[in-house]
Parts: structure tokens; C-alpha cells; sequence
């Protein structure tokens, strides 16, 4: 069975999980993924653990309450950009778009591992300007839903130091169910340093 | 399956105790939307006016869909003379123009079903050009996400076995009646965005770019195609028999060319 088939076939045992907890906690894992003891390194697509030692797992309406609040939290997605396939034919209408949460600066893929030490150390630097170097500062990771990239973001950050670091698993899915988007242009630093 | 039905229903239930405030379909990101409308619709119809429509097409899909790889939808055009062609945008899919049906004598479109690929929460398009040259749209938002690049789940030799077979599938005939037929063609439809997950490469674009099919010697549709089409294309039409073959002649970016030929339902009196 590929991994589309289990997808489906756990179809089942997600919706009776969701039921049974009655949300209660977020990103309810259909199977026990545990934590890697580092970065994961798989591909960034598959489900995902249910926790992030160090952090705080977040769902939608947690972080609106955070953006609402008076200590507005830093918000990091690290969605990969969509990929433009090599072969594309010419003239054909190309035009990704990429909806998220408002306010949100998007690094993209900066989940992945390994990343590049000189792109490491930019994601760092640019989480450092963003949250005043306050390390108690809120921040907020996501990018979509089973994907490891916002797991690695904010595991990079725990390990970094940080002490509010907030993962939210589901995220622009999870948020775009009850909540306003903003279609995002990638972080220009980020884009200066990582090409197109 | 993104997303998920766990946190569909986990969301369901979290917001009947959260504040509604932010709920969507409000100002900003509607604004959003409809200003990246414009922008396809400009550089897909150029400057031509576009009237919105109730009656000469109407886009059904699921509000929320189980698997955003394999989202059906259904176009009806009940009123056969007015229509010429129908293009499907969706809208926030990277590549939104998705298909355009060309419709020939031979075509009934009271209802054209597809299935295809959602990549974000989208509007959807469908635009109809009459023989007047005049163009008419209507809309309908899907919520699903990941369609393009959702991995088939197997290995690109196995989603490519058998590629360009072709199964019709007849609706009981009858006498002076469009028949309904459904057409199965046996192509991956490689979107260029999938990732193979054990070698971690992207699978090349490969996807049907063209389909016609016609009633002897009479066309009932030319399709364009696009990325955007899902895996094992499933085009459901109607069409006007006249006891002729329906041929099918497909081909697709990376020059594969297919044809076959299907007996339809001879109109007994």
C-alpha cells in the first residue's frame, strides 16, 4: 500500500479520534508518530507528531486569541513556494498564490533539513529582527497541515533558546476554515538569499 | 486528503465554543479574490466584458472536498444553442486555466462532469462563450487543499502502466434522445508538482492537453487540458447519436497520442 492508500485508510481512525477528544488538542495524530530526537528529515509531507518538546502545540482559534492579544506573536510560515514544473509549456498561464495568515512573514521552506549552514543562520538572523531579539518573545510556526517543515522550524527555535515558541500543525488549512487570509509574498530578505 | 476530515471536525467543533468574528467570506479576502479574478480573467479573455450568469451555466461542486486530487465537478448549460465553448478556472490552483470544452454539433451539454485538482480554498470559474461571442461566468468556492502536488502513491512506472487506455460507458438510449456517456482515459496526468517520496524528485509534467471526441463525422467536444485535470481524466458529457462510432482522440504534452473508437447505443424506435 502506497502512501496515498494510507492516507485514505486512516481516514477512519482520524475522524473517530477527532470525535472522541472533541478537539480537545489539536492535530490529533491518526497514527503515534513520536518525536525524532533532531530534525526530521523524511520528506516534509506525512503526518506528523502530536507534540514539540520545548514548545507549545497550537490550534486556529488559540492563535487568533494570541493575535488579538496584547502581545501579538511573530508569525513564521515556512510553506515550501509551488514549484513550477520544468516542462510547463511557455505562454500557458502560470500563477501561484499563496494564502496564509495575515501578518504572517513567509520564509519558504525554511523546515527543511538539513538546510544550507549560510540559510540556517538567515533564519535565525531574521527571527532575531523579528521578534527584537526578545527571546521570550511569541512566535507562532506553521505551514500546512502534516507537513514537517513547521515541526523543524520550531525545533530549530527551541533548540535555539527561544521559550514561546507556539507550533500549529494545521496550519493555513486549519486557519482558513474560519478565518480571513492574505495571499503572502515571500520574506524579501529570504528571497534575496534563496533565489527564485 | 489534506485537509483532513480529523481536523475538519475538530475545527467544527472547536469554533461552536470560539467567537465568529473572523468568520470567512469577509470584506478583505473576498476583495483578494476577486482582484486576482480580474487578473486571470484579463489575461485569459484580454479585455472582453464578463456578465455573470445564473442560468446559461451553473458550477457544481463539494463545498468541502474528501480528496483535494480528485475534486468532482459538474457544469450544466441547459440551454444548447447559446453555448460554444465553457472554460473552467480555478482560480487559486498555480495553473487556473484548467480545461476548455469546445462543443461541436454532435455535443448536448445539459451537463459536463470532471474531475480535478484543488491546490487552496478556490473559487471556481466556469466561463461560456455563446456564438455571439459574448462571455458569461459563474462562480463556486471549494474548500480543498494540496491537489496539485498530492503524490499518486505509487511509482510513476506503475501510474504510467496502460497509459492512454479508454473506457465509455454508455447511459441507456433513448429514441431521439442525447445519450450520456462517460469517458475513462488511463493517464497519471503527472501535474509537475508531485513529489516522488522515496527519491524525493519531481515527477515530470505529464498530462493530457487535448481530447476530442466525436459522432461520426461530427464533433461533440475538443478539450484543452491542463495540469489541473486529475489522474485517470473522467469526462461525463452528453452528445447526439447517429448510430456512428464515437471516436476519441487524445493526446498529451510529451507527444503521446491516443485514439480509440466505441460503439454508441444505436437509437432502436
Amino acid at each position: 500500500m502506497g502512501p496515498r492508500g494510507l492516507y485514505l485508510g486512516r481516514a477512519a481512525a482520524i475522524a473517530a479520534a477527532a470525535l472522541c477528544l472533541a478537539a480537545a488538542e489539536p492535530a490529533d495524530s491518526p497514527v503515534n508518530v513520536p518525536e525524532p530526537p533532531g530534525l526530521y528529515t523524511g520528506p516534509q509531507r506525512g503526518y506528523t507528531p502530536p507534540t514539540l518538546k520545548g514548545a507549545r502545540v497550537v490550534d486556529g482559534a488559540t492563535v487568533a486569541e494570541m493575535i488579538a492579544g496584547p502581545d501579538k506573536p511573530v508569525l513564521i510560515d515556512v510553506a515550501m513556494r509551488e514549484r513550477k514544473p520544468a516542462n510547463f509549456p511557455e505562454g500557458r498561464l502560470w500563477l501561484p498564490v499563496h494564502p496564509s495568515i495575515p501578518g504572517a512573514v513567509w520564509l519558504p521552506n525554511a523546515g527543511a533539513a538539513p538546510l544550507p549552514p549560510e540559510r540556517e543562520a538567515l533564519f535565525f538572523g531574521r527571527v532575531e529582527q523579528l521578534t527584537g531579539g526578545d527571546k521570550a518573545k511569541p512566535i507562532v510556526v506553521f505551514c500546512h497541515v502534516e507537513c514537517w517543515g513547521s515541526w523543524n522550524a520550531g525545533k530549530r527555535l527551541v533548540d535555539k533558546g527561544y521559550t514561546a515558541v507556539n507550533w500549529f500543525p494545521q496550519g493555513v488549512e486549519g486557519w482558513q476554515d474560519f478565518h480571513e487570509t492574505r495571499n503572502l509574498t515571500e520574506d524579501p530578505e529570504w528571497k534575496q538569499a534563496t533565489g527564485p | 486528503m489534506r485537509p483532513t476530515l480529523a481536523f475538519a471536525l475538530a475545527f467544527s467543533a472547536a469554533t461552536l465554543f470560539a467567537p465568529l468574528a473572523q468568520a470567512a467570506g469577509a470584506s478583505d479576502t473576498e476583495q483578494e479574490r476577486n482582484a486576482r479574478w480580474q487578473e486571470i480573467a484579463k489575461s485569459i479573455f484580454g479585455d472582453k466584458t464578463i456578465e455573470s450568469t445564473d442560468t446559461l451555466v451553473k458550477i457544481e461542486a463539494p463545498k468541502r472536498a474528501e480528496d483535494a486530487a480528485l475534486v468532482p465537478i459538474t457544469l450544466s448549460m441547459p440551454d444548447r444553442d447559446k453555448i460554444k465553448s465553457v472554460s473552467l478556472i480555478i482560480d487559486d490552483n498555480p495553473a487556473p486555466y484548467a480545461a476548455k470544452f469546445e462543443f461541436g454539433p454532435a455535443a448536448d451539454t445539459r451537463e459536463l462532469k470532471l474531475r480535478v485538482r484543488v491546490n487552496n480554498y478556490t473559487d471556481m470559474h466556469a466561463v461560456v462563450e455563446t456564438p455571439d461571442g459574448k462571455l458569461y461566468e459563474a462562480k463556486q468556492f471549494v474548500k480543498a487543499s494540496g491537489g496539485c502536488s498530492a503524490p499518486m502513491g505509487m511509482s510513476d512506472e506503475e501510474a504510467m502502466k496502460g497509459m492512454g487506455d479508454m473506457r465509455m460507458k454508455f447511459a441507456e438510449a433513448q429514441p431521439g434522445k442525447p445519450v450520456e456517456a462517460t469517458l475513462m482515459i488511463r493517464h497519471p496526468n503527472f501535474s509537475g508538482m508531485q513529489m516522488n517520496q522515496v527519491t524525493r524528485d519531481f515527477t515530470p509534467a505529464r498530462y493530457i492537453d487535448k481530447v476530442t471526441v466525436s459522432a461520426g463525422d461530427e464533433t461533440v467536444f475538443t478539450m484543452t487540458g491542463d495540469i489541473s485535470i486529475a489522474s485517470n481524466p473522467v469526462i461525463n458529457f452528453g452528445f447526439k447519436p447517429d448510430g456512428k462510432a464515437l471516436k476519441v482522440a487524445a493526446s498529451d504534452n510529451q507527444g503521446g497520442r491516443w485514439s480509440h473508437s466505441f460503439n454508441a447505443p444505436s437509437p432502436t424506435n
